[in-house]
């Protein structure tokens, strides 16, 4: 992972248009703005874990390997 | 009584106390806003959030305390205010919420369980919403031990 230190107000660029920008740290976290073009997709983290980990558990089971999933799951 | 097709089980028999609201779906899932909950005797202590919407759509959970029983709740001031709920403390486990952790079977039938954003149930408005924690304390893919599950409730 690539590493910067930068401090309130000073900012960086990913690529020619996605400019990120420290806004504020404090003990509570830093504030960050991002300046990108409209159609890119800023997600916190967490968010796109979630929703990557809701479409692995939606994937589900079929209705065959239902029963033997759940006899484990039940232990 | 109301009837639903389910993913699993045919066509159910379901009690409108069963049926919960979700007014911003799921991550992922923005469109389904209502699911039942489906407990069956014989998968206790597993259970189902089916959609209304969706016959092939259903998850499978398990109540947060049979996934982790010291799990300590952690929902935003936002969520809590969403869920027509005192923003200023956590909710009582059970009392005043019903939270389940969603269950992901990876290969091999190993499954894990999303500790980070756990579903939030408001028992008394049934509204519910998956609450997405805000610090690091519990993996999204929490490992389930088969008879870990058994004891608690």
């Amino acid at each position: 992972m690539l590493v910067l230190r930068r401090r309130a107000g000073e900012s960086l660029f990913i690529g020619d248009d996605v400019e990120i920008e420290v806004l504020e740290v404090s003990a509570q976290g830093a504030k960050i703005g991002i300046r990108a073009p409209r159609e890119t997709i800023v997600l916190r983290k967490e968010l796109k874990l979630t929703q990557q980990q809701n479409e692995a558990a939606a994937r589900g089971l079929t209705a065959t390997d239902f029963e033997q999933a759940i006899q484990k799951l039940r232990g | 009584m109301p009837q639903i097709e389910t993913k699993y089980f045919g066509t159910l028999p379901y009690g409108e106390g069963s049926t919960f609201e979700f007014p911003f779906g799921l991550p992922g899932f923005e469109n389904e806003k209502q699911f039942v909950l489906i407990e069956l005797e014989q998968h206790a202590p597993l259970v189902f959030l089916q959609s209304s919407l969706r016959k092939d759509l259903c998850f499978l959970a398990f109540p947060i305390l049979v996934a982790d029983r010291d799990y300590q709740l952690a929902v935003t001031p936002d969520d809590l205010r969403a869920l027509d709920l005192n923003p200023t403390r956590q909710p009582e486990l059970g009392r005043e919420v019903l939270v389940l952790a969603l269950v992901s079977l990876h290969d091999g039938l190993s499954a894990t369980a999303n500790l980070m954003a756990p579903i939030v149930i408001n028992w008394k408005t049934r509204r519910a919403l998956q609450a997405i924690r805000q610090d690091s304390r519990y993996s999204h893919q929490h490992p389930i031990r088969p008879r870990a599950t058994e004891g608690a409730c």
